[in-house]
């Protein structure tokens, strides 16, 4: 071949590529999660590239005790970072710090509020910052009592009420032989721990701050307070097994030898679980002990990065991608409720047949729905989690008896008006 | 000329330079960090001189964290070394399957800490774990012990799990020294003294004190500075019953996002660390490396 024809040749092959419309892959969309289900969010993921060529979505997983640490270090560090699982209790730290953007940013008008219209108040709360949403449910869920229905039944013994026929239950089981009828989630490094708490303390009605923000779970008279003097007092008395973690409480739940739990209701799920549970169908929820039967309501949820948002071309992937995941028509929201049991922030879900059916496998829906309606959100501040961090060593201290329940709520209440101080004044 | 007379600074470069990326660098970072403010949630960090060492050496916390790693260490040393000595001595025997629980030994060795901290979280489980069912089984308790759960005994589960971790290397050290020993003298001296626990004092100890003071020092720095098994098998709790130095560090830097805090509270211990080491350099006999006679 002469020189110039293959130059000619050359020329051709590079004008060809030239005139070529931009190829497929031309975003690669940076998500990242915690490790729960991998394989359902990889799967997730796949459908959601095949449904939108052009756009790659690479998934980068942490477990969920060293998620919050990995993204702040992520964001401080200019790690690439499009999409993500945010928490409620994170939120106002990351939104204030400039991490993420609120979602108007990049959804088109309109559609942000359409869509908070079909969300849970709770889930609603635990997603918006300073008036803006920050993100689209991925779950939303309470934390739930349940109980085994064949043991009450069979010591005769009525679905708590109050904290105090908790008790009387427990004490009734144990004399009869069941050593420690409660098991409890006992570990002060999860935020859940905190969390837990904070749902039984609405079930008796109280909060921990006013609505000020000032710490009130000092004062004796304060729920807070007294429902660690309750825990400390199940503690001494040999009423609880401590758990620490929600996949042992399935395990130790299973053996028969206990009674209670109190734990999010995926694990109802789980524990209810034909296929790998021996005593699955004995487990039921009851509304949260307490004058109030209320709980702590929570939102996890899919969140976009600032230096994202602030990029049209990522922007509109990222769109596109909390979409597909937690919009409508909510299929993925209802595939991780069908086949995970995860609970829903899209209340259009609620009486979606499918959901109905899976999951009267496992719960009572009429109870559920109660359940739902009267969760309440936490209060979630800019240090909150910090906050929590402290608070929680405390906490497991004074149920155990290592210091007092005064001195607990004393010095959490210190550090949260230092913190609070700090945060004002940065 | 290239001489090495000439430019030593030159030539020694290729070794300095990794050392002051790797070690000066980082901790000269961490130093300026300690007099910052170095809030991972503030934007900004500025200059706040000794506040975050006053904050941290006032702070409960520090009390609790300071005194639970020196009863650790306390602990701890003198454990790991007899329990690794009398391995050692057993091991150095020969009988039939030596080899083979020379093997099981070391073990421990070659699993990583949040591997050892699992192993031994489901040894201590109240309702699956092995001691209590055996415990129940010949009838010692009538309740499952809340091992894990309860402030003292989670501190001495920890510090048994720790030990575990840490006899293979003492046994493989002190094997080391004994096989260094003069075979004829060992012989001479079954022969002269039938009383094991003599011959062990007057003619293998004398022979191996100064690896078992050097393995005393390691385990005690060991000990005093660990984190991962407290990590992972207690997060610190109950409360505060298993909190430790190191493990407060972590938790000042990344649970509370205080790095001015976390290395404030680094320096301190690395402070009482080089101060456990030269008191306990100094309390040796003057002639223990020495030549012997």
């Amino acid at each position: 071949m002469s020189l110039k024809k293959l130059s000619a040749a050359a020329m051709l092959v590079g004008a060809t590529l030239a005139a070529q419309p931009s190829s497929a892959q031309d975003i690669t969309l940076e998500f990242v999660v915690w490790n729960y289900a991998l394989d359902t969010i990889q799967d997730n993921v796949r459908r959601f590239e095949e449904a939108n060529p052009g756009i790659k979505v690479n998934v980068t997983d942490y477990t969920w005790p060293d998620y919050q640490d990995s993204l702040v270090l992520r964001f401080r560090g200019g790690t690439q970072t499009d999409l993500l699982y945010g928490g409620q209790d994170w939120l106002p730290a990351w939104a204030s710090a400039g991490w993420i953007a609120p979602l108007d940013k990049i959804a088109p008008e309109g559609m942000i509020d359409t869509l908070s219209g079909e969300m849970a108040g709770f889930a609603l709360s635990d997603v918006t910052y300073e008036d803006q949403v920050y993100g689209l449910p991925y779950y939303a869920d309470t934390i739930s009592f349940l109980y085994n229905s064949e043991i009450l039944e069979e010591h005769g013994i009525e679905v708590p009420e109050t904290w105090e026929d908790a008790t009387a239950a427990a004490e009734k089981l144990k004399a009869a032989g069941m050593n420690r009828p409660i098991v409890y989630e006992y570990n002060q490094e999860l935020p859940n721990f905190f969390d837990a708490f904070v749902a039984q303390v609405y079930g008796r009605g109280g909060d921990l701050f006013d609505e000020d923000l000032n710490a009130v779970f000092n004062q004796p008279d304060n729920a807070a307070y007294q429902h660690l003097e309750w825990l400390r007092d199940a503690f001494e008395k040999e009423l609880v097994q401590p758990e620490n973690h929600e996949s042992n409480i399935i395990t130790t739940m299973n053996t028969g030898q206990h009674a209670f739990t109190i734990v999010y209701n995926y694990v109802l799920a789980a524990m209810n679980n034909k296929a790998e549970q021996p005593l699955a169908g004995q487990f039921s929820l009851a509304p949260m002990p307490g004058e109030a039967h209320s709980t702590l309501g929570f939102a996890k949820f899919y969140a976009v990065t600032a230096t994202t948002a602030d990029d049209p071309e990522r922007a509109e992937a990222a769109w596109k991608f909390i979409e597909f995941m937690a919009g409508q028509p909510y299929d993925v929201a209802k595939r991780w409720a069908v086949e995970h049991g995860l609970g829903f922030g899209q209340l259009p879900l609620l009486e979606d047949q499918e959901v109905r059916e899976a999951w009267g496998e496992w719960v009572d829906m009429d109870v559920l729905s109660n359940q739902i309606e009267n969760a309440r959100a936490g209060t979630w501040t800019e240090w909150t989690a910090v906050w929590s961090a402290f608070f929680r060593p405390l906490l497991a201290s004074a149920m155990v008896g290592e210091i007092s329940v005064e001195q607990a709520m004393n010095d959490g209440a210190e550090r949260w008006n230092t913190l609070r101080e700090q945060f004002a004044n940065r | 000329m290239w001489a090495i007379k000439r430019y030593p600074l030159l030539w020694l470069l290729p070794a300095l330079l990794p050392v002051a990326a790797f070690i000066v660098y980082p901790v000269a970072y961490a130093f300026w960090t300690s007099l910052h403010q170095v809030m991972l949630l503030f934007p900004g960090e500025p200059f706040v001189g000794f506040d975050n060492y006053a904050r941290v050496l006032t702070s409960s916390y520090f009390r609790t964290a300071f005194l639970n790693s020196v009863v650790f260490m306390l602990l701890a040393a003198p454990l790991v070394v007899i329990l690794g000595v009398s391995a050692a001595l057993f091991l150095q025997r020969r009988f039939a399957g030596s080899m083979l629980v020379r093997s099981v030994v070391l073990l421990p060795w070659v699993l990583p800490g949040a591997i050892s901290a699992v192993l031994w979280i489901w040894v201590f489980h109240p309702s699956f774990g092995i001691i209590n069912g055996v415990l129940l089984g010949v009838g010692a308790v009538d309740t499952p012990i809340q091992w894990l759960n309860t402030p003292r005994l989670a501190f001495a589960c920890v510090l048994v799990a720790h030990v575990w971790t840490q006899i293979p290397f003492a046994v493989v050290l002190t094997m080391a020294a004994l096989s260094a020993i003069n075979s004829e003298t060992l012989e001479a001296a079954t022969i002269d003294c039938r009383n094991g626990w003599k011959r062990f004092w007057y003619v293998v100890f004398p022979e191996v004190k100064a690896m078992i003071v050097v393995l005393l020092i390691y385990n005690a720095l060991i000990a005093f500075t660990t984190y991962d098994l407290v990590y992972a098998m207690t997060g610190g709790g109950p409360g505060t019953a298993t909190t430790l130095l190191a493990f407060q560090i972590w938790r000042e830097s990344f649970a509370m996002y205080d790095f001015g805090a976390g290395s404030a509270l680094a320096f301190v211990m690395v402070a009482v660390a080089a101060l456990l080491i030269v008191l306990i350099t100094r309390a040796l006999p003057s002639d223990l490396f020495g030549e012997r006679p």
